[in-house]
């Protein structure tokens, strides 16, 4: 029943961020439009190009869905509504969320084309780029937490939530999430200008309404992670628990896109060269700073 | 037969079989994926032996590596889509015939030796984390910590080894 | 003895098996590299067989897996780092091609 009821939930999610990408992207509101432009996209003939690797062209976008679920499915959004209470939960999120990778890998190799190769080798450069910034600031949480329960890292925030307490774990955690969900100025692996939409660039139709289905189902996953590891989760005053998940989610999604609206996309070396010089020092200062502030203010 | 018994045998067996595929294929990617579908499966195969922290984190980390793996199939082979369908094999019959050999013996090991009373019931996953980390801080501090030493020595060793040589010459 | 104990020191034994032939049969360095994968596959799985079925209340049986991975993420390492340093120098990492390695 809760499984039921949070995989609507996920769908209502993703719906509504395809309305907010298309509020930032535009600068309309319109509530209609992702049906529009769903309802579009099955009515499209799917090509299948030249001399593809069929089963990782099929495969691809499917994956990207499911891993984008799996990590989903270990966010509480209150204290019971989560599907499975792992007790590696934390890790789990990690887990499910390496395999984004796999599928923008296989979607980049599979249908033979130029530019959808480049994307997805690209994404692989950028994941040992920010790879190490998803799991070290969450390292940092669970260390609060002393657990790896996902219910419990919210717990652990009742007095202080996170992004006080850690606010360095925050902001990398933060870039590292829009730049796994290849949120703009980091969609260096669908850029629109230079790669004419990369890894998105050889589907059409059916198969392009998965992938773009899972990419939502991920920015919506990513934000509610955020929420849970840095924002308090459920807490918060007068409301109840699930209207403070539900707004602190929506948020984050909205700034996650808006920030992306206003900057020019990084160059992928720059991200790099950020990313292992100055993020990964920053991250493991963060682990030594919150270790202190754990035995000090537990 | 139970349902654990099940998912062992049916994670293990996707297990192997991605295995075999990985030398089967001729497209790199394609083998270096099914590497990964192997480990994948053995990760669930440990998730399904109550072994949860053992198998969430060779799901995570079997992804990454093999994903690395995949691009440097496609750096270091001549024909990585496998559209050639080149031969790169050699002494094939040896090294079935040793493949072979070592699978029998192992399988006679394990038959034939007397492992003695099983245990029913393991830890649960909570209280196997927390037993792992005392663990790991405790007892096997000084074994880790050498793993973790080794994996630097490892990783500078490799980038003095990988990186490109500085030519100095006074032409230019 | 359990079936479930067989069933995985089988399979561990299996990968073992397949990753022997793949670390033998195989001509590119990456490839015998995956090999050497299987192969600590198979003792990876064997450990944790061990350890759920024989002495689940020994987290040491634990640690030994994790020790198992560092070994895989160190092999590929160095692995990686001789086949950058081989590609350089001579333009592929074949193995027939290394014959100047044999002692």
């Amino acid at each position: 029943m809760t499984t039921v009821l949070l995989l609507l939930l996920l769908a209502v999610g993703a719906y509504l961020v395809a309305v907010l990408e298309d509020w930032t992207v535009s600068g309309r509101f319109r509530l209609t439009a992702p049906v529009l432009a769903g309802i579009a996209l099955l009515g499209r003939e799917s090509i299948v190009p030249r001399k593809p690797d069929r089963i990782f062209f099929e495969v691809a976008p499917f994956l990207l869905l499911i891993s984008a679920i799996l990590a989903a499915a270990v966010v509480p959004l209150t204290p019971d509504l989560i599907i499975t209470d792992m007790a590696t939960g934390a890790l789990f999120i990690n887990a499910a969320l390496v395999y984004v990778l796999v599928a923008l890998l296989m979607a980049g190799w599979g249908p033979d084309g130029a530019y959808a190769m480049i994307g997805g080798w690209r994404f692989l450069g950028q994941l040992i780029a920010y790879a190490m910034l998803i799991v070290m600031p969450i390292t940092a949480v669970v260390m609060r937490a002393e657990s790896l329960l996902t219910t419990q890292v919210v717990v652990s925030q009742a007095g202080v939530w996170n992004i006080i307490y850690q606010p360095l774990g925050f902001i990398l955690f933060f870039i590292a999430a829009m730049a796994l969900a290849f949120l703009p100025p980091f969609d260096l692996t669908t850029s629109k200008g230079e790669l004419a939409g990369g890894v998105e660039a050889e589907y059409a139709g059916v198969r392009l309404a998965v992938f773009r289905l899972g990419r939502l189902a991920l920015i919506i996953t990513l934000a509610a992670a955020t929420v849970i590891f840095y924002l308090g989760g459920w807490q918060g005053p007068l409301l109840p628990p699930w209207a403070w998940s539900t707004i602190k989610i929506l948020a984050v999604t909205t700034i996650m896109l808006l920030a992306g609206r206003y900057m020019p996309r990084i160059r992928e070396a720059d991200l790099l060269a950020w990313c292992w010089m100055l993020g990964i020092p920053l991250a493991l200062l963060n682990i030594l700073l919150v270790g202190v502030l754990v035995l000090v203010f537990p | 037969m139970t349902a654990q018994m099940f998912f062992i045998g049916f994670f293990g067996l996707a297990g192997v079989w991605f295995g075999i595929v990985v030398f089967r294929t001729f497209s790199m990617v394609r083998s270096a994926l099914a590497l990964l579908f192997s480990q994948t499966a053995l990760g669930a195969m440990f998730l399904s032996m109550q072994a949860e922290f053992l198998g969430v984190l060779q799901i995570m980390m079997m992804a990454t590596e093999m994903s690395i793996m995949a691009i440097f199939m496609v750096m270091f082979m001549m024909d990585p889509g496998g559209l050639g369908e080149m031969d790169m094999t050699h002494q094939k019959r040896l090294s079935l015939g040793a493949g072979i050999v070592s699978f029998v013996a192992a399988v006679a090991v394990a038959v034939f030796v007397d492992w003695g009373p099983v245990a029913s019931v393991s830890p649960d996953a909570a209280q196997q984390t927390i037993d792992l980390g005392l663990e790991l801080l405790g007892r096997s501090m000084l074994i880790f910590e050498t793993a973790g030493i080794t994996i630097l020595t490892a990783m500078i060793a490799a980038t003095a080894v990988a990186i490109q040589p500085v030519k100095r010459t006074r032409e230019q | 003895m359990s079936i479930e104990l067989l069933l995985a020191l089988i399979t561990g034994a299996a990968l073992f098996g397949v990753g022997i032939y793949g670390a033998l049969s195989q001509t590119n360095l990456v490839m015998i590299m995956m090999g050497i994968e299987l192969i600590l596959a198979g003792a990876m799985v064997n450990l944790v067989a061990f350890w759920r079925y024989l002495h689940p209340d020994n987290p040491a049986g634990q640690m030994f897996v994790l020790i198992i991975m560092t070994v895989m993420a160190i092999e590929m390492a160095v692995g990686f780092g001789v086949a950058i340093a081989r590609f350089r120098a001579k333009g592929s990492v074949e193995m027939e091609e290394a014959a100047e390695l044999k002692g």
